[in-house]
């Protein structure tokens, strides 16, 4: 068997070419990753520090321990009965953020439906893309809440606007990504699935999603952010749950506490959220590790 | 085992002519490699036998049928490697039969594991392998779908020089098992020697076929072969032909 031993021996001898150890490397990234605490553990400690020394009003920044109450008091205090159209905020925290959050999850799995669906025609068909991308690209430069007025006369005030605003602030960047990344997959790998045999009509399946799909995953994050940073904004539209609809209502009572509470429950489940879909996404997108 | 031809094949990129009226065949089971200096439409030529650029005039044949598009009949392998970033090594050789539909994929990815070395590897990205495994496996791929014609396009141009000649070693005791027909591109005096069984020195651009010439080596070359008296003469009088055209 001279041909298996010589092989057998290349391939030994190919060995010493290949990448590094992911192991090493790991253990790089988890440490760089412990980091990431120290630049929050420094701000909050200057926080507590200009609080604590009175260099700030406590009517523009409440210091972290006022914080720190009202948000025990939003997510374990007393809940209270509260009028029709009024919104709780003592023990209401869990409700609010999972108001909040099942709204932003509907918008935004809509969102990637229409942007991948969509996205996809505009990278796999030339015609379809110069068809579309005027209006498109004129239609994602609208601001957001230049979207607000038109929303509230469509949908109503409440539900159906806040709905309406989450998607059109988390469609565009699933849909970019997925045309941009889908019309420029290497041709290489479309003539070498043609040459293995793979139709025309599953180039889709087989080639451009695949190899699109760490971009794709990019748009996703960044569409989940967005469609979470407008939730505020849809949920101003006059609901009566939500962390927005909380926030708002403490603006106008002048309960800048709760306003401060608001945002870290915004920045947590946001920060969060992203964790969840990068580890739903990882095993997709790893082979472009690099 | 199938006869390939290249019947009166001309091609242009707008005002540059690239092929004028090549006329090649290649035998059932032969290797006939292709030379000629760069830039002179060697790989424009593979891509119209490949189907991925239509020819302006003249035609393709395979076994006396006129091709027009890639096929997995003909199962090319370029330079950059042709694997699939995404998949594992399993599952890139698997592409081919899965798309043909067969029922022994299973059996078929462990032959060509084995026959390339890379069984330890079947679970690997193609980006964690070096670049002589990636190119064994990319031949691989195509080979699993069984094609009567395979089309190399400088397969073995990215690797250093030991890799290489251990890639021609490997590539010549393949194609001898499979008795494949094989249209190799090269630039590589030495690689067109080892490898095929008749060279065809193509013209300066645009491109012709301008002298055929049988390779005298017989069957089992390899490191040996470079030393051998003939071969360093033979590299000599090829060399003066490639830089002459």
């Amino acid at each position: 068997m001279p041909l298996l031993t010589d092989l057998a021996r290349l391939t030994q001898a190919e060995r010493g070419d290949l990448p590094t150890s992911p192991a090493r490397s790991q253990g790089r990234r988890r440490w760089r990753r412990a980091l990431g605490v120290v630049v929050p553990l420094l701000l909050l400690g200057a926080w507590a520090m200009v609080s604590g020394l009175g260099w700030i009003s406590p009517g523009l920044l409440p210091a972290p321990w006022t914080v720190t109450d009202a948000g025990r008091d939003f997510f374990f205090g007393e809940r209270r009965t509260t009028l029709a159209g009024v919104v709780a905020f003592d023990g209401a925290g869990w409700g609010h953020v999972g108001a909040s959050i099942f709204r932003c999850l509907v918008s935004f799995a809509l969102a990637v439906v229409v942007g991948i669906s969509v996205g996809l025609a505009l990278g796999l068909s030339r015609w379809v893309a110069d068809l579309f991308d005027p209006v498109i690209n004129a239609l994602r430069a609208v601001p957001l809440y230049a979207w607000l007025p038109i929303s509230l006369i469509w949908f109503g005030i409440g539900e159906g606007a806040a709905r309406a605003l989450i998607f059109i602030g988390a469609l565009w960047p699933v849909l970019i990504a997925t045309a941009d990344s889908v019309s420029r997959v290497p041709r290489g790998y479309i003539e070498t699935a043609r040459m293995l045999g793979t139709p025309r009509h599953r180039l889709w399946r087989r080639v451009y999603v695949p190899s699109a799909l760490p971009e794709i995953v990019t748009g996703l994050r960044l569409s989940l952010t967005l469609a979470w940073m407008c939730v505020i904004v849809g949920e101003l539209t006059g609901t009566s749950t939500g962390v927005g609809a909380m926030m708002n209502a403490a603006r106008e009572t002048g309960r800048i506490d709760e306003i401060v509470v608001g945002m870290f429950v915004f920045a947590v489940v946001g920060y969060l959220a992203d964790l969840v879909l990068r580890g739903l996404t990882r095993r997709w997108v790893s082979w472009a590790d690099t | 085992m199938s006869t390939l031809r290249a019947v009166q094949i001309s091609k242009s990129f707008g005002a540059v002519a690239v092929l004028d009226r090549i006329d090649l065949t290649v035998q059932p089971g032969e290797t006939y490699a292709l030379l000629g200096p760069s830039g002179c439409g060697k790989s424009t030529l593979l891509r119209v036998m490949a189907g991925f650029e239509p020819a302006d005039e003249g035609r393709v044949e395979l076994a006396g049928r006129v091709v027009t598009r890639p096929s997995p009949e003909r199962g090319m392998v370029a330079q950059a490697g042709t694997l699939f970033p995404w998949l594992p090594l399993r599952d890139n050789l698997a592409f081919g039969p899965r798309e043909a539909g067969r029922s022994d994929v299973d059996e078929v990815v462990a032959e060509l594991l084995q026959a390339t070395g890379l069984a330890d590897f079947a679970d690997a990205l193609p980006r964690q392998l070096s670049g002589g495994m990636q190119q064994r496996a990319a031949i691989a791929q195509v080979l699993a779908n069984g094609p009567p014609v395979l089309l190399l396009d400088e397969p073995f141009g990215a690797l250093d020089a030991q890799t290489r000649l251990r890639m021609h070693e490997w590539l010549r005791s393949v194609l001898a098992a499979r008795e494949t027909t094989t249209l190799l591109v090269t630039h590589d005096v030495d690689e067109a020697l080892l490898l095929a069984d008749r060279l065809g020195l193509l013209s300066a651009r645009p491109a012709r076929v301008v002298e055929e010439i049988p390779v005298p080596f017989g069957g089992a070359r390899g490191r040996h072969t470079l030393s051998d008296p003939a071969f360093v003469r033979m590299k000599a009088q090829i060399l003066d032909r490639v830089l002459v055209a």
